[in-house]
């Protein structure tokens, strides 16, 4: 009995192995498994032993029973998983399921940029009102009336005294007005030019503003933090300067030039051939802004910049007209997703 | 505005500096050159030439062909001008030459059939005159082949330079020499002038009377007599071409020159078209008018300040003289009116009779009241050499109240408290007086000096700060390099919008920005517009009062390059009016608003599916998945409105604490056709701040369930008309304690079932968070509610 045993037990086994499909498996599984087959036959053997033989008997056989339905379940698998990779029932290449994909819109995007960066250099961001009253607008910012400074933005107007606001510098007013130094906050948003439509100009763009205002803030640092932010925003290697201007509300003024990253400052038709691109406006707080709010311009000092997101979006994209932002062409939307 | 060097070197001596340093310096000063301009280069490859030999074009008529020598070689070209001839010296534009009259670039090409290698110019063609009678024919004795530059003695640098409002002491030849010399050290070199004679003869030519001195503080004068109007000498005539202007005659050249050199705008009258020997100062009369040198005439209001005489205005003061009393070539004897005008007087007349000119652009600055007497008798100088004539002695000066000096202090201190940089006491001494500076007092810790005329912009230490350092040069303050970071809190007011972007973008939207200026389209919609008094055009006129005219104007344009299938939203404010006058923050309300649309088809042909057009559920779709992003979901139920309103035929809404937070459903026809919108357009718009007040500010963590849930289905028959969440609301009122949420999974209409009639069916969930529910204790509850539906609906149990 014993030795039968062993004797089936290495013929399943060689057989098995040799058993390369289903079909085959299952023949082998016939010979040695079913009703007839010849593990079978041997429980049918068993009952000739004697009593004493039948545990121990008993016992072998369905080990061996035990083993021979397990190799047959692994070697099943095995061909399974083998005949799958022959031949597929599914033509896996057909496209998938449709997901659109949506877009932020590239001024949104260079936005977020600019604020990210600022807001780790400990900016908060405030919003305010575009339609804005003449006081904040311009009187509160040192424009006086009948002033030609006033010539520098073309101004939309709604009444007399309300007006769609001309750059985003109103909402410094208000958050001196409502907060104590040291306010240090961005402010971006959409403000207004009454200028012609053309492939530059746009009769509104967008504008982020920045202000710091504390004890002891000086021009050194303006210079210090835009300089850190230009080269965070338009890259490391970067060439700046910044040349005296003029505006009504900051004291000294200044623009801040970085090296056209068209030509590489050689000059081209971008930086009009002056290798230089204006990239925002800056300066010191001008002290009658301070006096305006009710702050003490000797204790107080504060620097204050602007930049133009249309301008800074073109330069970085190569988008050369103005009013593709407008337009929301779905194929200029997708092309920044 | 124009600089030239070559008169700019009459002031400084600038001959170790060459062209580049200087713009550099004077861009890195704050004055920026914005273009730099070599006088020669618009005449690049034009020569003068020698026509040796002229014959008629063989085949035209008016057409000569002329071999002409330009110094190198005999080229052959064809000219119709009538008046050329042999042996005349002549302007030859040579191939690859541009004509400054038209831009056209001169090729060798066949004029009908005979090559021709050049162009003989008129003056007009070279954009030196009006004159196109023909060609220039120049003096006999011209050297042939020299270049035109050269002949016109064109050889200067001009530079333009874009200055900004508050320097108007830039705006002259002697003020952009003063920040060179500034900037480099060295000396400003004001031309002198010549002892005057003495007496007052003046007094008997001439009275001058101020009766508005609050608009003319200050009015000089001087009068030459016997001078012979003509054309300006030649370097007159090219200090005043250099800078674009063109010459008229030697007197009004002379006052142009002067207006170019010190920044004094001058007016020169014929005297003897003056009446009475008078001037007054005085406001026009509301309603008058005046033509002035343009031979425009011009309406006048009493803010006009007038020249007049005894009789009639002569000029518009500070801002146009007048043509009944403009030099001509007759004229014999001169009134130099050298004033100074309050600028806000001159601003204000300036735009009411819009016009600018190169005196009112500076008059509304600021001109230096200190100088007027100077520039009238360099004037009076100037006109005397150019135009013969004999100069009046004495001077006219009229200044009843002069202007006090202005006397600042600046603490050496503070220069380094505002630039974060020390910049020593020396240099700061130095740069003010090279500015023209002069002293008052100076201390250990403090200078204080007096500001000439010419700076209307410097009236405090700030101002002087601001000038030190432009001198000083920005780039030599170093910027820190560390900041000082004050430890506040930190917020940001967009946050919100960025979750809503997020949501929206990640979704398949794509955001749009659309113009918050347009016409409004909508009738309904007109009342609430807010108009700008000055539109750029008339589909710009009015603010928006809603998103929905741009997201349709962006539809339409997408449909229009093949576009149709669309997911679009926008954030940004819209301005409702409130009251019909706009006096304060309360008469309007400026709302920041989330606008979406769809359009088109939800989703394409595909292999596996059918196509599907957008409908009404898509937008109720996304929009509850918006709300449970933003934990608005659970606040309140939704309003059907079968009827809609002028923009929806059919719309739903939400209301939050009893205010509105969206609306939205399918565009009207009416409304889409006013945007040629062909398609279905679904449309909903947030009120964001409701978003903000309503999102809960503090989530409080709950504890997942641990004991199953049981589902029951039910389909119920019941009238069409019931609505399906009726049938949900009526359980959920019961508050039953096991069944916590009923879902409807299908929707069966069949005349089987009756024609009026519909088949709901719903899934209804049971569970306890305590323990698992027995199947009785579901069963009871089960059988309670489809109890209540059936008699609550007259609903039958369906299978």
């Amino acid at each position: 009995m014993e030795h039968k045993i062993l004797e089936i037990r290495a013929a399943y086994k060689s057989e098995i192995n040799q058993a390369a499909s289903l079909k085959q498996l299952d023949e082998v599984r016939i010979k040695f498994l079913s009703r007839n087959g010849s593990v079978s036959a041997l429980f049918e053997e068993m009952k000739t032993l004697t009593k004493e033989q039948k545990p121990l008997a008993g016992k072998e056989l369905n080990a061996l029973r035990n083993f021979c339905e397990s190799l047959f379940i692994a070697k099943k698998e095995e061909i399974e998983a083998q005949s799958s990779i022959v031949a597929p029932k599914i033509d896996l290449s057909l496209p998938g399921v449709n997901y659109p994909v949506g877009s932020r819109h590239i001024l949104t995007r260079t936005l977020d940029e600019i604020k990210s960066i600022f807001k780790s250099y400990g900016f908060s961001v405030s919003g305010g009102p575009e339609l804005e009253s003449d006081f904040n607008n311009f009187e509160a910012l040192n424009f006086q009336a009948d002033h030609p400074a006033r010539d520098m933005q073309d101004t939309f107007f709604v009444t007399k005294d309300f007006l769609l606001r001309t750059h985003t510098s109103p909402v410094q007013i208000r958050l001196m007005q409502n907060n104590k130094p040291p306010i240090r906050a961005i402010m971006p948003g959409k403000v207004y030019r009454n200028e012609a439509v053309s492939s530059r100009s746009y009769c509104l763009f967008h504008q982020v503003e920045g202000l710091y205002v504390d004890k002891h803030v000086t021009f050194a640092e303006l210079k210090g933090t835009l300089v850190a932010f230009a080269k965070e925003f338009y890259g490391s290697n970067l060439k700046y300067r910044f040349r005296p201007s003029y505006f009504p509300f900051t004291e000294p003024s200044a623009e801040m030039d970085i090296t056209c990253f068209i030509c590489g400052g050689k000059g081209c038709r971008v930086c009009k051939n002056s290798g230089w691109l204006e990239v925002l406006g800056c300066g010191m707080v001008d002290p009658n802004v301070f006096v305006k709010i009710g702050y003490d311009p000797e204790e107080i000092t504060g620097y204050a910049f602007g930049m133009g997101i249309e301008r800074t979006a073109m330069l970085k994209y190569g988008i050369t007209d103005i009013r593709t932002f407008f337009d929301n062409d779905i194929r200029f939307l997708n092309q920044f997703k | 505005m124009i600089i030239s060097v070559q008169w700019l070197k009459n002031y400084i001596d600038i001959s170790d500096i060459d062209i580049d340093t200087l713009c550099r310096s004077l861009i890195m000063a704050g004055l920026e050159v914005e273009e730099i301009t070599s006088q020669d280069a618009i005449y690049k490859h034009i020569v003068i030439g020698y026509v040796e030999e002229k014959i008629k074009h063989p085949n035209a008529n008016k057409l000569s062909l002329c071999t002409v020598f330009d110094g190198k070689e005999r080229r052959k070209v064809v000219c119709g001008a009538p008046n050329v001839e042999a042996g005349q010296v002549i302007v030859l534009a040579l191939p690859g030459a541009i004509i400054p009259d038209g831009k056209f670039e001169i090729k060798i090409a066949k004029i009908r059939g005979e090559e021709s290698s050049g162009m003989i110019c008129s003056r007009k063609e070279l954009g030196l005159s009006d004159d196109h009678s023909g060609i220039w024919v120049l003096p006999g004795d011209t050297k042939i082949g020299i270049s035109l530059a050269e002949y016109l003695e064109k050889t200067d640098t001009v530079l333009e330079i874009g200055i900004t409002p508050n320097r108007p002491d830039a705006l002259s030849h002697i003020g952009v020499a003063r920040d060179v010399a500034a900037l480099f050290n060295k000396e400003l070199l004001k031309p002198q002038l010549k002892a005057a004679a003495s007496g007052n003869e003046i007094d008997s030519h001439i009275t001058i009377e101020i009766e508005d001195a609050v608009n003319c503080p200050r009015y000089s004068a001087k009068v030459v007599k016997d001078v012979t109007v003509g054309d300006s000498p030649k370097w007159l005539k090219r200090a005043i071409e250099s800078i674009g202007l063109r010459s008229i005659n030697n007197v009004v050249d002379v006052t142009n020159f002067i207006l170019h050199e010190t920044g004094q705008p001058l007016h020169a009258f014929d005297l003897d078209k003056i009446s009475g020997n008078k001037i007054v100062v005085k406001q026009a009369e509301s309603g008058s008018n005046f033509v002035t040198l343009d031979s425009k005439s011009r309406d006048l209001d009493n803010q006009c300040l007038m020249i007049r005489d005894a009789e009639k205005a002569v000029a518009i003061g500070g801002i146009m003289g007048g043509e009944n009393s403009e030099i001509t070539r007759d004229t014999k004897n001169i009134l130099i009116e050298s004033a100074y005008f309050n600028p806000s007087s001159i601003r204000r007349s300036a735009k009411k009779l819009g016009i600018s000119s190169d005196a009112s652009y500076r008059f509304e600055r600021g001109v230096d009241y200190e100088n007027t007497l100077y520039s009238a008798e360099r004037a009076a100088e100037l006109i005397a050499e150019v135009a013969g004539g004999k100069i009046v002695s004495g001077c006219i000066d009229i200044y009843p109240n002069p202007i006090p000096d202005k006397i600042v202090t600046l603490r050496f201190a503070r220069v380094q408290s505002i630039l974060g940089y020390p910049i020593d006491a020396k240099q700061i001494t130095e740069i003010l007086r090279n500015l023209g500076m002069s002293w008052i007092e100076a201390a250990a810790d403090s200078v204080t000096v007096s500001i000439p005329g010419f700076r209307p912009d410097i009236e405090r230490e700030i101002d002087l700060i601001e000038e030190i350092a432009r001198i000083y040069g920005y780039d030599n303050i170093p910027p820190i390099q560390a900041m000082t970071l004050p430890l506040i809190p930190i917020f940001d007011e967009t946050a919100i919008l960025d979750v809503i972007r997020g949501f929206w973008s990640g979704i398949g939207f794509n955001e749009i920005i659309s113009n918050s200026l347009q016409r409004t389209k909508i009738e309904e919609e007109k009342p609430k517009a807010i108009a700008t008094l000055n539109p750029q055009s008339a589909d710009m006129v009015d603010l928006r009062t809603s998103l929905l005219p741009g997201l349709l104007t962006t539809i339409a344009k997408n449909i229009s390059v093949g576009e149709k299938n669309l997911r679009f939203y926008e954030i940004g404010k819209i301005f409702i009016k409130k009251n019909p006058v706009i006096a304060s923050f309360d008469d309007f309300d400026e709302k920041h608003i989330l606008g979406v649309a769809i359009t088109g088809l939800a989703g394409e042909k595909q292999w596996y599916s059918k196509e599907s057009a957008f409908n009404f559920f898509d937008l109720k779709g996304v929009i509850k998945a918006f709300l449970s992003k933003i934990s608005l979901d659970n606040l309140s139920n939704d309003c059907y409105n079968h009827n809609g309103n002028y923009l929806f035929s059919y719309l739903f809404s939400r209301f939050v604490n009893s205010q509105l937070l969206f609306t939205g459903g399918k565009v009207r026809k009416e409304v889409l056709s006013l945007y040629n919108i062909e398609q279905d357009v679904f449309y909903a718009e947030f009120n964001i701040e409701k978003i903000e007040q309503g999102t809960p500010v503090q989530k409080k963590f709950k504890e997942p369930l641990k004991y199953p849930r049981i589902t029951r289905d039910a389909a119920f028959v019941v009238e069409k008309e019931i609505e399906s969440e009726a049938i949900i609301e009526l359980v959920q009122k019961q508050n039953l304690k096991f069944c916590k949420a009923m879902h409807l999974f299908d929707l069966f209409e069949n005349d089987s079932i009756g024609e009026t009639k519909k088949s709901l069916a719903y899934s209804i969930e049971f569970y306890d968070e305590t323990k698992t529910l027995t199947d009785a204790e579901v069963e009871e509850e089960f059988i309670q509610i489809i109890g209540l539906i059936k008699a609550a609906f007259a609903a039958e149990l369906r299978g």
